[in-house]
C-alpha cells in the first residue's frame, strides 16, 4: 500500500503536462500569415509612388467600386496593368462592364499619385476619366495631422 | 478567432483620401458661362508650387480662412477658379485641394451645429443634403496653362 502511494506519487510528479508556452506563438503565426496572404492579393504595383499627406482624409467606402490608378515617374498603372493615357478610357470602359449594376453606378476612380508628379499628367489622366465618364475620383493620401 | 483575424487584415489596407466629384465633359459648342468677376475668388499655382489668391503669395492655411471667409460673403454664386501649371507638382495641388476641403467642411460643420445641434458627422442624409445645398461647392478649374474651364 505505501509502496503503490509512493509510486503514483512519484508518478505524478515526473509527468510532465502539456507545455502551452508555445501557444502564443502558434497564434501569432497564425495571424501574421493571415496578414501577409491579405495583402499579396492586392494589385502587383509596377510602379514607384509616395501619396501626399492631408489633414482631410476620409476613407473609401465601398471598395468592390473602386479602380487603383497608380502614377509615378511617368507611368501609369490601372489596377494589374501598366498603361497609358490613349488605352485609359477603354480599360476603365472594360473594368466597369465588370461590376454590378449598382457598382457601376458608384464607381470611384482612387488615383495614387507620388507626390512629385506634375500636373500635366495629373491633368491628362482626369480627362482620360472625363472622357469614360469615371467621374468620382478619390486623391489618395495619408492622413496628418498638421503640416 | 479567424474573425478577429479578418477583421484587422481588412481595416489594415483601407484606402484613404480626398473624394472629389469631375464634371461631366465638355460638349463640344457649350457656350462659356460668364460670371461676374467680384464672385470670383482667383486660386493660382505656378510652375515652383507658389500658392497665390488674386495675384498674392499665401500658405495652404490661410488659403483655408481665405477660403471660408469668401464663400460666406457669397454663399451661393461664389466660384473658387483653380489655375495650375503642366509642371505644378501634385503634393502641391493636394494641399490645396485640402485647404478648400477643409474650408467647406469647417462651414459646414458650423452651419450643422447651428442649425441641427449636430455635429456633421453624425446627421442623417437629408439634413447633410440640406448643409450641403446651403453650402455648395462652386469650383472651377482649368486646364493646366491653356485658358479653358470646365474641370473640377
Amino acid at each position: 500500500m505505501r509502496r503503490m502511494q509512493s509510486i503514483f506519487r512519484r508518478s505524478s510528479h515526473d509527468m510532465p503536462g502539456l507545455n502551452l508556452a508555445s501557444m502564443p506563438d502558434l497564434i501569432f503565426t497564425v495571424l501574421f500569415f493571415f496578414m501577409i496572404v491579405t495583402h499579396m492579393r492586392h494589385d502587383d504595383v509596377r510602379v514607384r509612388y509616395e501619396v501626399p499627406a492631408g489633414t482631410e482624409v476620409q476613407k473609401l467606402q465601398q471598395k468592390t467600386a473602386v479602380i487603383n490608378v497608380y502614377i509615378g515617374e511617368g507611368k501609369i498603372q490601372m489596377n494589374g496593368q501598366l498603361t497609358d493615357i490613349d488605352h485609359l478610357p477603354g480599360l476603365i470602359e472594360a473594368e466597369r462592364k465588370k461590376l454590378s449594376e449598382d457598382n457601376a453606378e458608384r464607381l470611384t476612380v482612387s488615383l495614387k499619385a507620388d507626390k512629385k508628379t506634375p500636373m500635366g499628367i495629373i491633368s491628362d489622366v482626369k480627362e482620360a476619366l472625363q472622357r469614360s465618364f469615371a467621374l468620382r475620383i478619390n486623391y489618395s493620401g495619408t492622413e496628418a495631422r498638421e503640416y | 478567432m479567424l474573425l478577429i483575424f479578418f477583421l484587422v487584415t481588412s481595416s489594415m489596407d483601407t484606402d484613404k483620401g480626398l473624394l472629389r466629384q469631375l464634371p461631366p465633359p465638355p460638349q463640344e459648342q457649350q457656350p462659356p458661362t460668364d460670371v461676374r468677376k467680384d464672385h470670383v475668388l482667383q486660386v493660382t499655382l505656378d510652375a515652383h508650387d507658389q500658392l497665390a489668391v488674386d495675384g498674392t503669395l499665401i500658405t495652404p492655411q490661410q488659403l483655408r480662412d481665405r477660403i471660408a471667409e469668401f464663400v460666406v460673403a457669397d454663399r451661393t454664386d461664389h466660384v473658387i477658379s483653380i489655375r495650375t501649371d503642366r509642371a505644378t507638382t501634385y503634393e502641391a495641388y493636394f494641399r490645396m485641394q485640402n485647404a478648400i476641403v477643409a474650408a467647406y467642411a469647417q462651414l459646414r460643420e458650423r452651419y450643422a451645429q447651428e442649425r441641427f445641434g449636430k455635429g456633421y458627422g453624425e446627421l442623417v442624409e437629408e439634413q447633410r443634403d440640406e448643409v450641403n445645398q446651403y453650402y455648395p461647392q462652386r469650383i472651377s478649374e482649368s486646364k493646366p496653362s491653356q485658358e479653358k474651364g470646365g474641370v473640377s
